[in-house]
């Protein structure tokens, strides 16, 4: 109970915390400093505008397309790499030096490559959103079957068990949790590259729709698009970290897996 | 019957060497029988399990069971662990079912295979719930339902109290008696208590160290059925001061006090 009045007291900290900024916002606003700054009743009208606008719901639903086309694919082979990475010596040696390279690099400046490669269109959006996703997939499954119990796998064995069982029924349920962290990562970088890559062509999605604001100084609509995206990324953080709770029952005690890995 | 033919056992070391964990084992445990092994620390008794198992290959020798030279694991054996290693992703039902998932079952087969088994130790009203919630005896519990519900001929347990508290400890020594009673199946039981050894067990085989061998193998003289009263008995004293006496010597500290 005590706990519980604290977490409330938090919570409103946090609430009062973010009414202050808004309030700040507002008034530095209102001094008209600078165009890149409007104050918040000006973006919120723009969100009341732009929110409902034809020309953003046919970016939103651009890029949703996307996402939904790339996503899952990454996802489904990253697991299957991570799987076989962590669980076989030499898969690992041979392919840890080419995954570690790119989650090093800055994927930023392959955009271009991407480009050059799959011309102007979706195909470069999609291998964006591919190559922001699928390694950090992998490394959190190859994680997440490292911290496999060794005496689970003997036990498996003693009662017969091939290796088509234990992948499925033992090394895969002890990858999960950090499985489920690895997606939960993927699907924030996944909005974040495909407005880059959208970015990029300027006419598509909502990261053409950024671009094109950006371009006309229409600054309020702008943070408007922005603010959607960034709310969009935590809901849908969010939605996965719930899917994660109901597909690991026995987790739910403990707190949730942090991430082997975040990536740059 | 189980042969254990001259088995012995080298591990390699960081060093690059060879240690010997085994050497020269040889003894035999008759059908229906309850065997325990009792030993010092480390004098290889999991590993000798887990031969019979099929999970670890002798480096020299042979185990035979029935005639026929053990290469790997087989229908015949099911093992209980120390550690009990249940799933902690798979309810109670799926647990005790998983040993015949492993042998080619459905899922959902192996469940309802699974829940006479569940009711034989006594865990009937806990088929839904996760390894976490319960007890360690009744996690233990469960891990000899999952050994049980496979059938198998020979029941393999490494020190499957040794977990335990005392109390939980003597519980379920009874219950494993009562169901032995039953099942009438072969058992090697690896323990560390003398007191377990001997309430248990037909026979007992005292193992010697560095490297691990055979020191003797004593007859239990206790009847059967038997009860809480045997502990008290001079047959049942004579028994466990005498192993005590076996093992001290091993361990080198003569002035240590006996456990238990
Ligand atoms: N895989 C292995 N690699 C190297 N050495 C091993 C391995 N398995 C066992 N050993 C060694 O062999 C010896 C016997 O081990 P084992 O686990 O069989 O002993 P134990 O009698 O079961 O001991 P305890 O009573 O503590 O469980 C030990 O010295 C151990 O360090
Ligand atoms: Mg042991």
């Amino acid at each position: 109970m005590r706990n519980m009045t604290r977490q409330n007291r938090n919570r409103l900290l946090s609430v009062i915390g973010l009414l202050a900024g808004l309030v700040l916002w507002e008034v530095i606003g209102r001094l008209e400093l600078s165009p890149a700054f409007p104050p918040f009743s000006a973006v919120l009208a723009a969100v009341v505008e732009v929110w409902s606008s034809p020309r953003f719901l046919e970016a939103l639903k651009e890029s949703l397309i996307s996402i939904a086309i790339a996503l899952p694919p990454s996802i489904v082979l990253g697991v299957a790499i991570g799987l076989l990475i962590g669980r076989y010596r030499r898969v690992e040696w041979a392919l840890d030096p080419l995954i570690n390279t790119f989650l090093s690099l800055p994927l930023v400046a392959l955009i271009p490559v991407l480009f050059l490669i799959f011309g102007l269109g979706r195909g470069s959006i999609l291998a964006t959103i591919v190559i922001y996703t699928f390694f950090i997939v992998v490394v959190n499954t190859a994680a997440g079957v490292k911290t496999t119990d060794p005496e689970i796998v003997e036990m498996a064995r003693s009662f017969g068990a091939g290796e088509a069982h234990v992948m499925n029924r033992v090394i895969l349920p002890s990858a999960l949790p950090l499985t489920f962290a690895g997606i939960r990562i993927a699907t924030g970088r996944a909005i974040r590259a495909v407005i880059i890559a959208e970015q990029v062509i300027g006419l598509i999605g909502l990261g053409g729709l950024v671009q094109r604001l950006g371009g006309a100084f229409a600054v309020e609509q702008l943070y408007a698009v922005v603010l959607f995206v960034g709310l969009f990324g935590l809901v849908s953080m969010e939605a996965v970290a719930i899917a994660e709770r109901k597909a690991l029952p026995w987790i739910i005690a403990q707190e949730e897996t942090e991430p082997a890995f975040q990536g740059a | 019957m189980i042969e254990i033919r001259e088995i012995g056992r080298q591990f390699n070391t960081r060093d690059g060497g060879t240690f010997e964990a085994l050497k020269d084992v040889s003894f035999s445990v008759k059908d229906k029988e309850f065997f325990s092994i009792i030993g010092p620390s480390g004098c290889g008794k999991t590993t000798l399990l887990k031969m019979v198992a099929g999970l670890v290959r002798p480096t020299s020798g042979q185990i035979v069971i029935d005639g026929s030279p053990v290469s790997g694991p087989g229908n015949d054996r099911a093992m209980v662990f120390q550690h009990f290693v249940l799933l902690p992703w798979a309810d109670i039902l799926t647990n005790v079912g998983f040993g015949l998932e492993m042998r080619g079952l459905s899922r959902r087969e192996s469940r309802e295979a699974a829940r006479p088994f569940l009711d034989r130790v006594g865990l009937t009203g806990f088929a839904e719930h996760y390894p976490h919630e319960l007890s360690g005896g009744m996690q233990q519990r469960v891990g000899l339902a999952r050994a049980l519900a496979v059938s198998p001929d020979i029941l393999l347990m490494d020190e499957p109290f040794g977990a335990l508290d005392a109390q939980t400890r003597q519980l379920m020594q009874e219950d494993l008696m009562r169901i032995w009673d039953v099942e009438q199946k072969t058992v090697i039981f690896v323990t560390h208590s003398m007191d377990e050894a001997a309430y248990l067990s037909d026979r007992v085989l005292v193992m010697d160290t560095h490297p691990g061998k055979v020191r003797e193998v004593l007859d239990v003289p206790l009847p059967r059925p038997r009860d809480e009263a045997v502990r008290t008995t001079p047959v049942f004293n004579e028994l466990t001061s005498h192993m005590w006496h076996e093992l001290r010597g091993m361990i080198g500290d003569p002035t240590a006090p006996a456990p238990e």
